[in-house]
């Protein structure tokens, strides 16, 4: 799980001597949002994001992109003009959770990825996260998922993990959550099968409530700003 | 009355999946039973299983999946690329009687010697896939058909109205670029249930763009919840669409009694839905309609769910 693994790798970067245009190009044509840019060695100097470009550009040629007045008169403006210099960075060894965390707290929607010496060697997206995310629930695979209500202390899990590979079950992932009651867990194992009733009247028979996933919403969940 | 084909074979019973599996022989004999009592068995024309030809098969599914099933099966293997796909011996074989029986009763719709039929098979096909097996399915039985109805019998349009508790990932992959073919599930909502694909936002791809539809229902709905969602989509989408031939993915395991799923539909909702597709049928299909058993497990309802859904292909819509 470290950001090497889910990263983009053949990343679309600009000079900064290029124009406007030619990053606005570059977003249309690659269905990106960032360009990381790099000098000849391939150190990165600084990023531009579709933002920029929107900020940059006056209202008349967003309703008219052939305003050929308007396009000459910001036709001079350079990448550097506008670009984020030294932009925040991750190194590849970072763990995704890392990259989580950093893009959420950093509110940007990519981080460049360079090496100590300051070499691109990707770029991790949103986008990318939320691919391993999908990876990490395991919902890219046919399953399904069942809710157990466990008291908060120590074995519950083996005895819940137990119980399912003796059924010679796979796990696709399992979530723990807190619960809106006190000294509660809810575990969220997304299992391999379509056969579920037998293993869900046997948690019942060794005492486990099943919860309807209905009651359950990730608003339950503690917020932070 | 009309001309009700049942198709039922006693080899159908000899897929064995195991002691540990809700997709066992019982069922058939359930369905059968309740087919029996309700004194139907003298209105129906009653239809005996043919091995299919491969070819057939072979308009859905790779050929090299096919050899690596009957392989599988040769070798006595006791179950097919995942667990929860249980078989034995005989499997490959009643797999092809399964798809056989199906493609003879279309012949028999076609040749108008029927109006339409049920056809009580196993193993079942939905989540079947092109290449694989899924959820119990090895040979997806409906979408066979559809393809074998538009080239051997050049029906254009064809409308498959899929009402297993479980979307029929299968179904929906095999035509999601196809326009010709219109693949509408109802089923628990996919984040509650196996096999966690049939999302709303998944309307086909390419130029079979809007000739997929999922309706999802959330756990612990039932009757209301399905009733609006068949009148405001399938019954509207398939008026549009004007299928020439209605296939039904026909599942009873979205009933309160099945431990299947979460969602409690009433017996008396399968009835209505039954007689919904009849009228929608002899509306825009000449009252061509073929139904296959997909799921439904529970043991104690399927012999009602039967009966009533022969009765209604019997007496038609209202």
């Amino acid at each position: 799980m470290f950001v090497s693994q889910s990263m983009t790798r053949k990343v679309i970067t600009i000079d900064k001597e290029a124009g406007i245009f030619d990053a606005q190009e570059k977003f249309a044509e690659h269905r990106i949002r960032h360009l990381p840019v790099v000098d000849a060695e391939n150190r990165l100097i600084g990023i531009v994001t579709d933002r920029d470009i929107r900020t940059a550009m006056p209202y008349s040629l967003f309703k008219d992109p052939t305003n050929q007045l308007e396009r000459e008169k910001l036709s001079g403006l350079k990448i550097r003009d506008f670009m984020t210099v030294d932009p925040k960075t991750i190194s590849p060894g970072y763990t995704i959770q890392d990259a989580l965390l950093l893009i959420e707290q950093l509110r940007v929607g990519a981080l460049p990825v360079t090496d100590e010496q300051g070499k691109l060697k990707g770029i991790i997206s949103v986008r990318d996260l939320l691919r391993a995310f999908i990876n990490v629930l395991g919902i890219g695979q046919p399953g399904t998922l069942v809710g157990i209500l466990v008291e908060e202390k120590i074995g519950q899990m083996k005895k819940i993990v137990d119980a399912i590979t003796e059924e010679d079950i796979s796990f696709g992932s399992v979530l723990v959550a807190r619960y809106w009651e006190k000294d509660k867990r809810a575990v969220f194992p997304y299992l391999l099968t379509q056969n579920v009733a037998p293993i869900k009247r046997k948690l019942k028979d060794m005492g486990y409530t099943l919860i309807d996933p209905m009651q359950w919403y990730l608003d339950q969940l503690p917020k932070y700003e | 009355m009309r001309r009700t084909g049942f198709l039922y074979d006693e080899r159908y019973l000899l897929h064995d999946t195991g002691s540990y599996h809700p997709e066992v022989p019982e069922r058939l004999l359930a369905v059968y039973k309740g087919i029996e009592e309700g004194n139907l068995l003298p209105e129906l024309v009653r239809i005996k299983a043919e091995t299919a030809e491969r070819k057939w098969i072979e308009l859905v599914h790779e050929s090299g999946y096919i050899d690596r099933f009957g392989d599988a099966c040769i070798s006595n293997q006791r179950s097919f690329e995942h667990p929860d796909n249980q078989m034995c011996s005989e499997t490959f074989d009643v797999a092809f009687l399964a798809v056989g029986g199906i493609l003879k009763t279309a012949d028999m719709v076609m040749q108008g010697e029927l109006d339409n039929a049920f056809c009580a098979v196993r193993p079942p096909g939905h989540h079947a896939e092109r290449d694989h097996p899924l959820g119990f399915c090895y040979f997806n039985n409906v979408a066979i058909a559809a393809r074998y109805l538009q080239k051997k019998w050049g029906i254009g349009n064809v409308g498959i109205i899929d009402f297993d508790v479980h979307h029929g990932n299968g179904t929906q992959h095999i035509f999601e670029q196809d326009p010709t073919v219109f693949y509408y599930s109802i089923h628990q909502h996919p984040s509650f249930a196996y096999p966690g694909t049939g999302r709303e936002f998944e309307y086909g791809t390419g130029s079979g763009h809007g000739f997929t539809k999922n309706n999802v229902v959330l756990p612990g709905q039932g009757d209301d919840v399905y009733t609006e969602l068949i009148q405001e989509h399938l019954v509207v989408d398939f008026d549009r669409f004007k299928p020439e031939f209605i296939l039904v993915s026909a599942g009873f395991d979205g009933h309160a009694d099945d431990d299947m799923s979460d969602i409690n539909l009433s017996t008396e909702w399968y009835t209505w839905m039954m007689e919904t597709i009849m009228t929608m049928a002899d509306r825009v299909a000449g009252g061509r309609v073929i139904s296959v058993l997909e799921g439904g497990y529970c043991l104690q309802r399927l012999p009602e769910l039967a009966r009533n859904h022969v009765t209604t292909l019997l007496t038609g819509g209202k």
